[in-house]
């Protein structure tokens, strides 16, 4: 599957590649809300992980430009953020998964493939 | 049981103004030069309180208080004070009259410590005399503090004092343990600034979850085995802040959060902790001590552990509080504290601090310490909305929403 990861840490994104890279193919790597947008329109990933505490655009704003561009868009939050209602406004802004930090690589691995399952 | 904000900020002023009172009169009767580090009033369990004690061995006086403040009193001095006084006042080797003059001494103290509140209630406080304490963590505690685990309401003073130049620093400790009776009768609402201390009090447990959860991230990221020691709720003057951190060198990172309650959040690790820390998170070697890969790391471990700490808060206000990706900081404690009291400072001086340390249980040195100053104003606002039968509900799968 074509990955598209958005995070604003650079530790944190090397860390979903070399989870990720084994059986997928990373398109692109985004720092930001608004990096994820444009790489989105220029690769049409499979699936985007989305971290939501980011600079310029969080992730949650940046999942509801996506997923209204593209009503078939997958996004997975990937993130440390555990309150209900931060995790109600992802679904809201159309977020099929939520995947919280630190995370184990099984359950990235799980999560995905349940997705593309779908 | 519903506390008066403005008479408990009237009573930490006095409580440092006896903090002061006590240390000229240290001064007078020894020559040692004495300066109030800080005063603050927290509320914290009496494990937290035993680790106030930890690592050196204390000596001082308990004395007991009765009347209009009855509760318990303990000022204890470390090794360096206990050897300054009784060498000073008793130069002869005799452990029974320099065990006498730490009491006489203690006994003088504290009569400074509690007049100042005697003369503000118009009342007597009357003291009882001096019992001799010695020892470590738990042995220093009041006996009121080491009954049960319900949490107390501590005037904590610091003081630092030298001997002489060439001495090390020594340091005292006062604490006062009013007894429940007493506190709710000194801080009867009297203004509109009423906080109910049963909030307060749930309040600081949830803190103390969201350190444990911290502590909990730094272990899955780090492979570092770490436990919260210590969590307090304090409200202290906004100035004494960076004096309260003190001037050790640090690493960490800053965090503005906002929503239904803003503020700001502190991680700082001592610097062979950070070390630890990045090493584990990037194992490989680089040439700076703290570049853009160290300080990415800390970063995200900032991020994750800000995360675990105030989430709590939000699933039990059943809101959002968002907060900003983590700034890198490196300096000492007081200069990474102080653009923050300046901020809080414009509207305020006094600030409620929740004060958690992160430490590790086995021989590798490990400390962290994570500091919130949530705006004042919202947190009296959040304390009022919050529901106390919510108070469990501080975690969420996100397997039952998604």
């Amino acid at each position: 599957m074509d990955v598209l990861i958005t995070d604003d840490s650079g530790f944190m994104r090397d860390l979903l590649r070399e989870i990720l890279e084994e059986d997928h193919t990373i398109v692109g790597e985004a720092e930001n809300g608004v990096e994820a947008v444009e790489l989105y329109q220029e690769e049409q990933p499979d699936i985007v992980f989305m971290d939501i505490v980011m600079p310029i655009k969080d992730g949650i704003e940046a999942t509801d430009e996506i997923t209204d561009m593209d009503g078939s868009a997958k996004v997975v939050m990937c993130t440390s953020v555990e309150q209900a209602e931060q995790m109600k406004d992802s679904i809201k802004a159309g977020a099929e998964g939520y995947i919280t930090k630190p995370f184990q690589k099984e359950s990235v691995l799980e999560e995905l493939n349940s997705i593309a399952a779908e | 049981m519903e506390i008066d904000i403005r008479e408990l900020e009237t009573y930490q002023e006095l409580a440092h103004d006896g903090a002061q009172s006590a240390a000229q009169s240290l001064a007078q009767l020894t020559g040692i030069e004495t300066r109030v580090q800080v005063t603050d009033v927290s509320l914290m369990s009496p494990q937290s309180l035993s680790y106030e004690f930890i690592g050196d061995e204390f000596a001082g006086v308990n004395i007991d208080l009765s009347g209009e403040m009855a509760g318990e009193v303990v000022l204890a001095f470390d090794e360096q004070g206990r050897r300054a006084i009784t060498e000073t006042l008793v130069p002869a080797d005799d452990p029974e009259k320099k065990k006498s003059s730490i009491e006489e001494v203690g006994n003088i103290m504290t009569s400074g410590f509690v007049d100042g509140w005697a003369n503000y209630l118009e009342a007597k406080i009357k003291s009882s005399p001096p019992t001799y304490i010695q020892g470590t963590g738990p042995d220093i505690l009041p006996t009121s503090a080491s009954e049960g685990d319900t949490h107390l309401f501590v005037f904590r003073s610091r003081v630092e004092a030298s001997k002489d130049a060439v001495n090390e620093p020594i340091d005292f400790r006062i604490l006062l343990v009013p007894d429940a009776d007493s506190l709710e009768r000194s801080l009867e609402p009297q203004t509109e600034n009423i906080i109910s201390l049963e909030k307060l009090e749930v309040f600081n447990e949830m803190t103390m979850e969201g350190a444990e959860k911290a502590a909990t991230n730094i272990t899955s990221m780090t492979g570092i085995e770490t436990t919260v020691n210590v969590s307090r709720l304090s409200l202290i003057p906004i100035a004494d802040i960076p004096t309260e951190v003190g001037n050790k060198r640090y690493v960490g990172t800053v965090m503005e959060f906002e929503g239904k309650l803003g503020g700001y959040l502190v991680i700082l690790f001592d610097q062979p902790s950070g070390r630890a820390v990045v090493d584990s998170l990037v194992p490989m070697e680089t040439d700076e001590q703290w570049g853009s890969t160290e300080q990415g790391a800390l970063q995200e471990l900032g991020n994750i552990m800000t995360s675990g700490f105030v989430d709590g808060w939000a699933n039990v206000l059943n809101a959002e509080i968002k907060h900003s990706p983590p700034e890198f900081v490196a300096d000492t404690g007081a200069s990474i504290l102080r653009p923050i009291t300046t901020e809080i400072a414009k509207s305020d001086d006094h600030a409620f601090m929740l004060d958690s340390n992160i430490q590790t249980d086995s021989d590798q040195v490990f400390t962290c310490q994570m500091l919130a100053l949530p705006h004042r104003d919202e947190l009296e606002q959040a304390l009022d909305d919050l529901l106390l039968e919510n108070a469990q509900n501080t975690t969420v799968d996100p397997d039952d929403l998604f």
